[in-house]
């Protein structure tokens, strides 16, 4: 779950229609309108179902043209897991190696769970996922790939919008690795194997109750 | 022995639209009565020589920096060509911020003089904080030295760059010159996440990097091979291609101890790598000594970044461990350490260590937002000095959770007055990024002065040899 408590407001007066918001914007809540009376100009309009209050656009916008606002009246957003089936996000999780419970987005704390019940539930791409669940709309980048992958161990190979920026694609794992590579690098601290034997052994706790770890 | 030095005066708060106002900050940590600063060649007689801070001043920067490059070959940049000087954040977060603003600025002159280059530009990066270099660039006036400077964003427009791994994603600002010239430093820094190996090739796989290569370092290569995610994309023929060569402020916890030029990164990278862990692990060791005490957060940073004696926080939370072994496979606080803890706050594998037992309370008197903190509130009990910076972690969207687990007192007295009376303990130490020396309570001076030659003994004799040979520099070591 993520809570909603600011909101991004367009400065009509100083945008110029640059387009780098909504090239930014990880939900797509920015498009670009034609300016009333304009034949060319177009104007950044912000669709405030979609906005997290991420900064992204205010960050990256060149003439301070959005400016972040407190709502009156937070909320929240999110996918309930228990609404879809339990073995199915397993599932997706195994496939794309990660511990349903890892956390995958450290802003909102949300977890590859989520993220599968989302895809679950229909999401297509990320910004599919980000309306959803709330990933990548804290910091709005270290948590892509989970995204990415976990919407591969789905069938699902989302292309970006041609002109905009939110996001490219896939980028290797530890197991994509060629051994070659390994070797080369081997010397110099980079601990490939032991990583992937962790790694590994997270996924494997998947079917261990934590109990009985406890126990032992 | 009673410690009668004054404390370091720390840097003074700054404006940024990352932290609160100046004028809430009203009071220090250093101001609090029983504080007092231990200075690091008193800890550490062997501590190395800085050339900065010294009585040169900031000439000494530009003198070390002029003379480190006169090896440098830069013969490859005609006087037509462009050239991409590449910067980062962290640099302005060094000692105020001004020995990495000159030398960025002697970078660009002796660029200019020697080739004739048409354009010299810098290209600052950032982690979390977008604006944050644009800040830099505002405060040491760096759009009027340099052709064109600009800070760059993760978030900004990328260009895919193939590697041996596969394709990842460099920022294309980074990339639009002829040239790119890496100017760096050599704090140790993030140790959680590199762990000391490859440190001066980070910045390709981080800085100059875009979110899908970001996300690969902390998703999808695990705790110790994240970092080769840099040194893929380093490696490969498009940077390969534009590579002139790199300068690097080499530091020591008590400053700048030397410049390092070269067209070659991996000699640079032996260096620092080399000189972070001989002088960074004795300060790393002797903390992790410290049996209790109650920590202070006062500094221009976001909360895991305030640093002490050159030891950033979240280094100090994970301090239990030695994060310089790489045996160790998770530190205490990590990214993918944090992405361990299941619903129930408990760890999901038996491999997660506990955050250092030897933190008390934290009196978070100033820090700032812009990264991700809500674990440090969780995991360790944390006051937050004023209800004004409290309102902006509670709408900062990367620490919606931060005061959730978090108190608010309404000044710094009262912050310390309820963390000596619930903890019991009247040890201090504050992450101020006092210069030479570290602000602590007279009670934890003691402590330490009293730990620092055994700690300087194991890191020498046990440690350190250690730390190199998992590092393949062994060799270098027996050189030097």
């Amino acid at each position: 779950m993520r809570l909603v408590n600011t909101i991004a407001k367009i400065i009509d007066d100083k945008c110029t229609g640059c387009k780098i918001c909504a090239q930014v914007c990880p939900t797509l809540a920015i498009r670009m309108e034609p300016l009333n009376g304009h034949p060319y100009k177009k104007l950044a309009v912000l669709d405030a179902e979609y906005c997290t209050g991420c900064t992204a656009c205010e960050q990256r916008c060149p003439f301070d043209a959005i400016q972040m606002e407190y709502l009156d009246e937070p909320y929240t957003i999110g996918v309930d897991v228990d609404e879809v089936d339990p073995d199915a996000v397993h599932e997706l999780c195994a496939k794309a190696r990660f511990h349903p419970e890892q956390v995958v987005c450290y802003c909102t704390g949300t977890r590859a769970e989520e993220v599968a019940a989302a895809i679950l539930k229909g999401a297509k791409t990320p910004d599919d996922i980000s309306r959803a669940t709330g990933l990548r709309t804290g910091c709005t980048v270290e948590c892509l790939q989970p995204a990415m992958r976990l919407l591969r161990a789905a069938g699902i190979e989302p292309s970006p919008q041609k002109g905009f920026y939110q996001w490219y694609g896939s980028t290797p794992t530890i197991w994509d690795i060629p051994d070659e590579v390994k070797a080369k690098y081997a010397s110099r601290g980079f601990y490939f194997d032991d990583d992937i034997e962790f790694l590994q052994s997270i996924q494997k706790k998947m079917t261990e109750p934590k109990q009985e770890e406890e126990i032992k | 022995m009673t410690y009668v030095r004054p404390p370091i005066r720390p840097l003074p708060p700054r404006p940024s639209r990352y932290g609160v106002d100046p004028k809430f900050v009203t009071r220090r940590m250093a101001d609090l009565p029983n504080m007092t600063s231990v200075l690091l060649e008193d800890l550490f007689p062997d501590s190395p020589k800085v050339l900065y801070p010294g009585e040169e001043g900031i000439q000494a920067i530009r003198r070390a920096t002029e003379s480190a490059m006169e090896h440098m070959d830069l013969s490859m940049i005609q006087p037509g060509d462009t050239v991409n000087v590449l910067a980062s954040h962290h640099g302005f977060t060094l000692l105020g911020g001004e020995p990495y603003a000159e030398m960025l600025r002697t970078v660009y002159d002796v660029v200019k003089s020697r080739t004739g280059a048409k354009e010299v530009r810098l290209r600052a990066g950032v982690g979390l904080r977008f604006r944050e270099t644009e800040e830099y660039i505002q405060r040491f006036e760096l759009k009027k030295y340099f052709d064109r400077a600009l800070g760059m964003a993760p978030i900004d427009e990328g260009i895919a760059i193939e590697t041996e791994i596969g394709t990842l994603y460099g920022l294309k600002r980074a990339y639009d010159a002829d040239w790119i010239i890496h100017v760096h430093n050599s704090d140790v820094r993030e140790v959680h996440f590199h762990r000391q190996v490859d440190r001066a090739v980070k910045p390709f796989g981080m800085s100059y990097a875009r979110i899908e290569t970001r996300s690969t370092y902390h998703q999808n290569l695990g705790p110790r091979a994240a970092n080769f995610t840099a040194r893929a994309i380093f490696e490969s023929e498009f940077v390969q291609s534009k590579f002139v060569g790199a300068v690097f402020m080499n530091m020591a916890p008590g400053g700048v101890v030397s410049i390092e030029a070269d067209n070659d990164l991996y000699r640079i990278n032996d260096t620092v790598m080399y000189d972070g862990l001989r002088y960074y692990g004795k300060v790393f060791h002797l903390l992790g000594m410290i049996d209790e005490c109650i920590v202070g957060l006062d500094f221009p940073c976001p909360v895991p970044y305030v640093f002490s004696a050159g030891v950033i926080y979240c280094n100090f939370v994970g301090a239990n461990v030695d994060l310089f072994d790489l045996s160790v496979k998770l530190p205490p606080y990590t990214w993918y350490t944090e992405a361990l803890y299941g619903k129930d706050g408990r760890p999901l594998v038996p491999d997660v260590p506990p955050v250092n037992p030897a933190i008390k309370m934290v009196v978070h008197n100033y820090a700032w937002i812009g990264y991700p903190s809500a674990f440090f509130a969780e995991h360790l009990p944390t006051i937050v000095v004023g209800t004004k910076q409290a309102e902006i972690f509670e709408h900062d969207p990367q620490n919606l959770e931060y005061m959730k687990y978090a108190l608010i007192a309404s000044n710094l007295d009262e912050a310390m007055a309820f963390a000596y009376r619930t903890t019991g303990t009247d040890k201090v130490i504050a992450f101020d990024g006092a210069v030479g020396g570290i602000n602590v309570s007279v009670s934890l001076a003691e402590d330490l002065c009293r730990l620092a030659p055994k700690a300087s003994r194991e890191v020498d004799t046990i440690l350190l040899p250690k730390w190199l040979k998992q590092r393949g520099l062994s060799a270098l070591a027996q050189e030097a």
